[in-house]
Parts: structure tokens; C-alpha cells; sequence
């Protein structure tokens, strides 16, 4: 879309009155395209000897003439007001498409005779001896109209082989001021599109020869109100023009195209209207960047992606905002820095990590250009399509039509203002205004957004883990192992975990159908603290074997660390459902609709049928931690425990529940049990941690988590939780040790 | 509880609830001494959304919209995006920039809410 818009440029290039809104440039590249496919091929002119009058009243002449021609006459009559321009707007309409037809008939091979114009017996030759010509040396004679169309000819055919252009000699044209700006800005555009391959100063050397060919000023003169503080979008839009890097042409180009759109339609139309609406008397030029990234963000992501056109969009505007703080320093920050790459979606947020933007902005244009090139009838076609049916709010509709077709626009726009982004970014601004941050508010923020990126830039890409999913390690020693199960298994024993990992990985990579593998793999996750995993190892697990109770239970606790509830439930009425001895007591109706009450009421039973039986205990003390009823659920481990003494993850469960009713000091000797039985128990470590943490013991909180980051460097959330209380312990000397996962460090600083 | 909500955060609050009666609680209350409102939706940032009252004056949770006038800030989150910001997994600074928290009120009183007021829950 973007290439129509900048081709067919809407009527930001027609005079006014004139009821079209094609401009040259857009039917040379239509004509260029290839318009064989037209419905309404018809020969418009015929080049005649002419030479064009110097003297400035050549229009007369050149009207005379063009009435004078076969078959013209009946189709557009030219007004005869006289004036220069009269020319130029029958140039431009794309109704008449004269421009294109001139192409056509030097250019195309078969010139079509369609029509009853065959009369025309001179045409023939005519194309021959012009195409002969053409590229190299452009025949500059016949009238402006023709001199200019070919003249634009040989600057566009320029590009193939990569000739340069030489400026050339052309007789007076009488170009209007308007008719100027229009092709300097339509030929600086066009000329990035055509030369995508050629450098920056190739390109303007093109475009100068041009201009300067046609008696244009390069310079570009001030038009429209550009109030200095929106200099600044100006340079975000120049910048972000990426690979583009258009000289002031394009981009004043549009601007200027956006102020002439609010001067002229500002009234009649939607578009227009609504910009006012939304962004007020001066909106325009804010309204202009924005416009910018709803049309990038259309021909690249094609709605694929809307959290990040959301996010570009809400941090555009915090720039905005943000841009008008003058403070030097914090104009410097990284942070803004990061917000404007941000807003123009250099940078995407996902996951909550940055990652650049996979392809270059706007740097797409050129690319998108050369598709639409490459597959020019499509384009052709719709072009004609539409003009058939242009009226006077021709570009208003097109416009519309075309936030239809890319109904991602929509969805973007909808999902956009669902968000209400405006809300927060204008409650932001009025915080701002009112000096509610106070004096080192900017700082403040500055200094928080480069820490995070600290924090980022360390972090390893691992994105959470998505649910389900297994994710093996990348590199693995224990693949090739001839029994990785029975050493995977011998590693678990001896507590090394991240070691058994690995093994158990390899495992399952050669018989992923073996459930005790998956399962000790889950476990072995559980107890290096990484529930994720282990949920996803788990499943896998039960897949294979269905009805494990085991399994099943660990399902149970997993999710229930996660604080799923729903889940929980589900696996520890599995649990019941698929035991030997309660199974009878569980309605299998009754799975489809689990209450938490009716499942704990079932527990119940069970636990008075076998009052012996340690595992009942042990679930229904899972199932009371669910329901946040934590007495019952410690007094039913304590019972497990009588049963059970050595088992440590038990006394782990039992911590646990002790520390979430902020039981802390027993949940730390509890913890203390567990670590005794098995030392390398990671998660018990972590624990510790928090419970530590959680009764504002920082310093403490800080060893134990490195004591279990050193054992498992892979516990997000210990890592997480240390950088918490490095904070709340002032030490962020230790700050970045933490965020580049510096264990060395870390332990030397805090040994245990 | 089981029945009454479904909502992740609703653990959490439960156990910020128990936290504020600790020593290392009350020593929140004293520092912050601000009123916050989170409304918390299951999925969609609007919708069917729970208020709770984490108010660090008196250092109570309640379930429901603050029936003292007005908090001294409202935060709104998804379920899972107020877990991320509450256990450190998602800075607040970038969850405002992502629009996965909305704020109302004063921005001073919102930046002192940080991820190391909650308790972090242990795990099993």
C-alpha cells in the first residue's frame, strides 16, 4: 500500500480544481508497469513534428494542436482557459491518462489499434523510430507534453543498466510552482524506489539532473506551519527512513503532501476530519508519524504481530512526550533512546525481552516496490481499476478502500483503541505537566530503564518456556550413551541434578516413549526448581502412561506452584481416580466438572479408609494448599512425615506451606530437614531464600540464592528473586554480577 | 476460594494479606504509606476485572474497589502480567511501556510500587 499511496500520491499534487488525482509520475510508473491490460486503450495523441513555441504562449498552440488530432477531440476536449497549467492537469488525469498513453505508444511494442484508431497509419512508424531512440537519446521535440514524458522516460530508464542521467537541454515548459514541487518531490521519491541498488549520492546526482534539467529548485523551500517543537518527529521520521535516507525531498514531500491534505479536504472529508478529531489543531505533523507507522506496519507485519504495534505505538507516544523534557541529560539517556527506537519499531518488545526489529523498518519500501514490479499487472489492474471509478474524493475513498483490503489496519486500529493507549499516554503527559515527578523523576526513570537493560543484555534468550513444550538442552554430552537411563538415574541419587538433566535428556531423546525417564526427568526439574520443565517433562510422561500415580501427583504440586488451580485439580482427582485402593471412591462423572469441595471431600474418605497410607496424606495436603487452608494442609504433612521421616521432599512440602502462612521460622527448619537428607536440593536452597527475603533478611536471602544458582544456574526465578534482595539490600554494587550471571563473583561476595 | 475465582493473583493477594502482619510487613506499611488499588482481569486489561486494596496505610488486603475515596494509585494488569511484575519477571517501568499496566492516579505514589513489596510464594 504504501508504494500505491507514494505513487499515486493521492491529490496532494493536483491543482486545485482539478477534480484528479493521479499525478505524473504515478501514470509513468503504471505506464512503466506495463498496461497492456487496460480496458481503455486509446490513443490520445499523435506525435506530431511540432516544435514546441518558445515565447511562452505555447499552450495556445499546443491546445489548438492536440484539438486538431484524429479521435481526440470526443474524448477530452481541453478547456481552454488558457493558463500554463492546463496542460500539466490533463497530464496528471488519470482519466485521461495521457501520460501513459504517450508511454504507450513510444514504448510498447504491440501499440494497440484497438478501437477503430487504426487510421492513425503514422503511429506505427512514429513508435518504431522512438523506441530506436529512446533510451539513449530521448527525442525532446513535439509539444511539452510530450517532451516531458519522454524526458521523465530516459530519468527512469536511467536505471536499467545503470546509465547515468545527463541533465539535458529542454525547451521552456512553463511548469507551474505546483507542477514543480510535485515532480521534485514525486522524482526524489521515485528515484530511491528505481535506484534501490545505487548509493545515496548516485541517487541524488539522478534526482538534481532532473530537476535541474527542468528548471527546478532543488532547494526546498518553507511550506506549511512546522512548528519547531515537532522537529524532533522530523528527525525520527528522517532517521527512520533506514536504508531509504532520503535527502529533505521525500520527506518534505510528505509533509507538504499532509499539509496541502488539510487544506484542502480538511472540511469534506473523513479522513482529514478525523485527524482533527484525534489530535487537535496541530496534530498533523504528530498525526504524520503516525500515519507513517500504521503504513509500515501494514506492508511488514501484516497484523502478525499487533502486541508490538501497540507497544510501538504507546511507546511512540511516551517519546513524544518524553521528547519535550529538555534536560540535556535525560535528552541523551539511553532510555529515550530506546523509546524513539522503540516507537519506530526498531526495537520489539517480546517476551519481555528486546530484540531488533527482524527487517529494517521502512526499509521494506524498496523491497515491497520491486514485488509490486515484479508482479506489475496486479497492480496495474487495480490501478485502473480505481480510476474508473475516482471521483472528486477519489484518494479519501481509495484510502478507506484500502484500510479495507488490509483489514489489519482495522484490526490494529480496533485493538488499538481498545487498549486505550491514549488514556495512559496523556495521563503520563499531564504528570509530567504537573511536575508530579518532581526534580530527578527523568533520571529516575533513565536509570531504571538502563539497569533493566543490563539486566536484559545478561539474560539469556530464554523466552518462558511455552507450556507444554519440552525444551532440551542445546548441547548435551550424554547423547551416544549406551545406558543414559541407568546413568541418568545413578546421577539423580548422588544429587547431581543438572547432570541427571542432561542424562535423562538424552534418554528420552533415544526412547521417548519410556515414562520413567520423562518422569524422573520432571522430577529431577522440580527439585533444580524449574517447574516449567518439569510440568512439560511430566506430560510427556503421562502421555506415555496414564494412569502413573506418581506422575500424576507431580502434576498436581507443579501446577499448583504455579498457582493453577483448575490444572491442580484436575491431576489430583486423576490421582484418586487411577489409585487401586480409592479409585472406587471417585465417580468418573465426575471429572468433567470438578469442585474443589467435592474432591477434598473425597480425600477425606480416603484418608479415613487408610489412615496408614502416607501418599493420601501427602495429596490431601497438596489439595489444602490449593485452598489456601494452610493449618489443615501442615498438619497433614506433619502426619506424612510420622509415616515417612526421610523423606525429604516432603519436608520441602512442608516448608513450604509453612512459609506461604508466613510461618517463616519453622519453614526454615523444615527446609533445613529437607537439605540435610539431600544437600544438593535446589529448590529447598531457593526456599530458603524466600522465606529469608520475605522476612526482610536481605543479606541472608542473597546466599541462599546463590548458593542454589550455583548448583542449578539455570533457576530463573532464583535469579529473579536474588536480584529482588540485592536490591533491597542496597548492594547493587552486586548488581551487575547479577544481571551478567556472574556466579564467581557472587559466591567469593556472599559465601554461605 | 476455588469457587470464588479462578485468578492466579488471587493466591498472591492472599498471601500479601498474611505478609502485612509480619514484622517485615509492617515495616512496608511504614515506609510506603500509600493507598494502591489493582484491578486484575482474567485476560484482557478491562474485562471482567477484580479490584483488591492493597492498602499499605493500614496495612490490609481487601477483595473489592476502595470504598475510602480515592487511592493514591490504580493499576490495572492482566492475571498473568501482574505474576510477572509481582515475582520480578517483568520490570514495571517496561510493563507501563507495553501497555500491560495501566495507571491512574498519582505517578509518584505508582513508582514506589515495586515488585519487592509482595512476598514471593514458595514453592512445594
Amino acid at each position: 500500500m504504501a508504494m500505491r499511496e507514494l505513487v499515486t500520491g493521492g491529490a496532494a499534487c493536483a491543482v486545485p480544481g482539478s477534480s484528479s488525482s493521479s499525478n505524473p509520475l504515478g501514470a509513468l510508473a503504471n505506464a512503466l508497469i506495463g498496461s497492456s491490460s487496460k480496458t481503455q486503450e486509446r490513443l490520445k495523441e499523435i506525435p506530431t513534428s511540432a516544435t514546441t513555441i518558445s515565447d511562452g504562449n505555447f499552450y495556445a498552440g499546443t491546445d489548438e494542436q492536440l484539438n486538431m488530432l484524429p479521435g481526440s477531440e470526443f474524448d477530452h476536449p481541453l478547456q481552454s482557459n488558457g493558463q500554463g497549467a492546463e496542460f500539466f492537469r490533463g497530464f496528471r488525469s488519470a482519466d485521461q491518462g495521457r501520460l501513459a498513453d504517450v508511454w504507450d505508444e513510444i514504448h510498447s511494442p504491440q501499440l494497440p489499434h484497438a478501437q477503430g484508431r487504426d487510421s492513425l497509419t503514422n503511429l506505427p512508424v512514429m513508435d518504431h523510430t522512438v523506441r530506436v531512440n529512446m533510451p539513449l537519446r530521448p527525442d525532446f521535440d513535439g509539444p511539452p507534453q510530450r517532451v516531458l514524458s519522454s524526458f521523465l522516460h530516459s530519468f527512469v530508464n536511467s536505471n536499467r543498466g545503470g546509465i547515468p542521467f545527463h541533465p539535458t537541454p529542454l525547451p521552456v515548459l512553463g511548469l507551474s510552482e505546483g507542477d514543480k514541487q510535485c515532480i521534485r518531490d514525486r522524482s526524489s521519491i521515485m528515484a530511491r524506489h528505481f535506484f534501490a541498488d545505487k548509493n545515496e549520492d548516485f541517487i541524488n546526482a539522478q534526482v538534481n539532473a532532473l530537476l535541474s534539467s527542468l528548471d527546478i529548485d532543488s532547494d526546498i523551500q518553507e511550506r506549511g506551519p512546522q512548528p519547531g517543537r515537532f522537529r524532533e518527529l522530523e528527525g525520527y521520521w528522517n532517521e527512520s527512513q533506514g536504508m531509504l535516507k532520503p535527502g529533505p525531498h521525500a520527506a518534505d514531500g510528505w509533509v507538504d503532501e499532509y499539509a496541502q491534505h488539510r487544506i484542502q479536504h480538511g472540511d469534506p472529508n473523513a479522513w482529514a476530519h478525523s485527524f482533527e478529531l484525534q489530535h487537535g489543531a496541530n496534530g498533523w505533523a504528530s498525526e504524520f508519524e503516525h500515519e507513517q507507522s500504521q503504513i509500515a506496519s501494514v506492508n511488514q507485519i501484516g497484523g502478525s504481530n499487533i502486541a508490538n504495534l501497540a507497544a510501538m505505538e504507546q511507546t511512540r507516544m511516551l517519546a513524544h512526550t518524553l521528547a519535550q523534557n529538555n534536560d540535556p541529560k535525560f535528552q541523551n539517556s539511553k532510555f529515550l533512546q530506546f523509546v524513539s527506537k522503540m516507537s519506530r519499531g526498531e526495537i520489539i518488545i517480546e517476551d519481555n525481552q528486546m530484540k531488533p526489529a527482524v527487517v529494517s523498518a521502512r526499509g521494506d519500501w524498496a523491497a515491497e516496490y520491486q514485488q509490486q514490479y515484479d508482479g506489475g499487472h496486479t497492480w496495474a489492474d487495480q490501478f485502473m481499476h480505481e480510476k474508473l471509478s475516482r471521483g472528486p474524493d477519489g484518494w479519501a475513498n481509495e484510502f478507506a478502500a484500502e484500510r479495507e483490503q488490509h483489514g489489519s489496519v482495522d484490526q490494529w486500529a480496533n485493538e488499538f483503541s481498545k487498549l486505550q493507549v491514549q488514556d495512559w499516554a496523556e495521563e503520563f503527559g499531564n504528570q509530567v505537566g504537573k511536575g508530579a515527578l518532581g526534580e530527578n523523576s527523568a533520571d529516575n526513570w533513565a536509570n531504571t530503564y538502563d539497569d533493566f537493560l543490563n539486566e536484559q543484555v545478561a539474560a539469556k534468550q530464554r523466552s518462558d518456556t511455552s507450556r507444554g513444550i519440552y525444551e532440551f538442552s542445546d548441547v548435551n554430552p550424554y547423547v551416544g550413551h549406551p545406558n543414559p537411563l541407568k546413568e541418568g538415574q545413578e546421577l539423580f541419587r548422588k544429587g547431581l541434578l543438572s547432570e541427571a538433566v542432561l542424562a535423562l535428556e538424552a534418554e528420552v531423546l533415544k526412547n521417548p516413549e519410556n515414562a520413567e525417564g520423562w518422569r524422573l526427568l520432571g522430577i529431577a526439574h522440580a527439585e533444580n526448581d524449574d517447574d516449567q520443565q518439569a510440568i512439560a517433562a511430566m506430560m510427556r510422561a503421562q502421555e506415555v502412561d496414564p494412569t502413573n500415580l506418581e506422575v500424576l501427583l507431580a502434576l498436581g504440586v507443579s501446577h499448583t506452584n504455579e498457582l493453577e488451580q483448575a490444572a491442580a485439580l484436575k491431576y489430583l482427582y486423576s490421582w484418586l481416580r487411577h489409585h487401586s485402593k480409592y479409585g472406587t471412591l471417585a465417580p468418573p462423572e465426575m471429572s468433567d466438572s470438578l469442585y474443589y469441595a467435592d474432591v477434598a471431600r473425597l480425600f477425606n474418605d480416603a484418608a479415613q479408609m487408610s489412615p496408614e497410607d502416607a501418599d493420601i496424606h501427602i495429596v490431601l495436603g497438596v489439595l489444602y494448599n490449593l485452598s489456601r487452608e494452610y493449618d489443615k494442609a501442615i498438619a497433614s504433612f506433619k502426619t506424612a512425615l510420622k509415616l515417612k521421616p526421610r523423606d525429604y521432599s516432603l519436608w520441602n512440602k512442608l516448608g513450604a506451606t509453612q512459609a506461604n502462612s508466613v510461618q517463616s521460622a519453622d519453614a526454615i527448619e523444615a527446609y533445613q530437614q529437607a537439605l540435610d537428607l539431600k544437600p544438593n536440593y535446589v529448590r529447598a536452597w531457593a526456599n530458603m531464600g524466600i522465606s529469608y527475603a520475605n522476612q526482610g533478611m536481605y543479606e541472608d536471602s542473597i546466599r541462599y540464592y546463590v548458593r542454589a544458582l550455583a548448583m542449578n544456574p539455570k533457576a530463573d526465578n532464583a535469579w529473579q528473586y536474588l536480584r529482588i534482595s540485592l536490591s533491597c539490600a542496597s548492594r547493587n554494587d552486586m548488581m551487575e554480577a547479577c544481571d551478567s550471571r556472574n556466579l564467581d563473583v557472587l559466591q567469593k561476595e556472599f559465601p554461605l | 476460594m476455588a469457587k470464588s475465582t479462578q485468578l492466579k493473583s488471587d493466591a498472591l493477594m492472599e498471601q500479601m494479606k498474611l505478609h502485612l502482619s509480619t514484622d517485615a510487613g509492617k515495616q512496608l506499611t511504614n515506609k510506603i504509606g500509600l493507598v494502591y488499588q489493582i484491578n486484575i482481569s482474567p485476560k484482557k486489561i478491562g474485562f471482567n476485572e477484580e479490584s483488591y486494596v492493597v492498602d499499605l496505610k493500614k496495612g490490609e488486603v481487601k477483595k473489592g474497589p476502595y470504598d475510602g475515596g480515592k487511592p493514591d494509585a490504580t493499576f490495572s494488569f492482566t492475571d498473568a502480567d501482574f505474576l510477572k511484575v509481582a515475582t520480578g519477571k517483568m520490570n514495571p517501568q517496561i510493563a507501563f511501556m507495553r501497555g500491560a499496566m495501566k495507571i491512574k492516579g498519582s505517578l509518584s505514589a505508582a513508582q514506589k510500587f515495586t515488585p519487592d513489596i509482595f512476598p514471593k510464594p514458595s514453592k512445594m
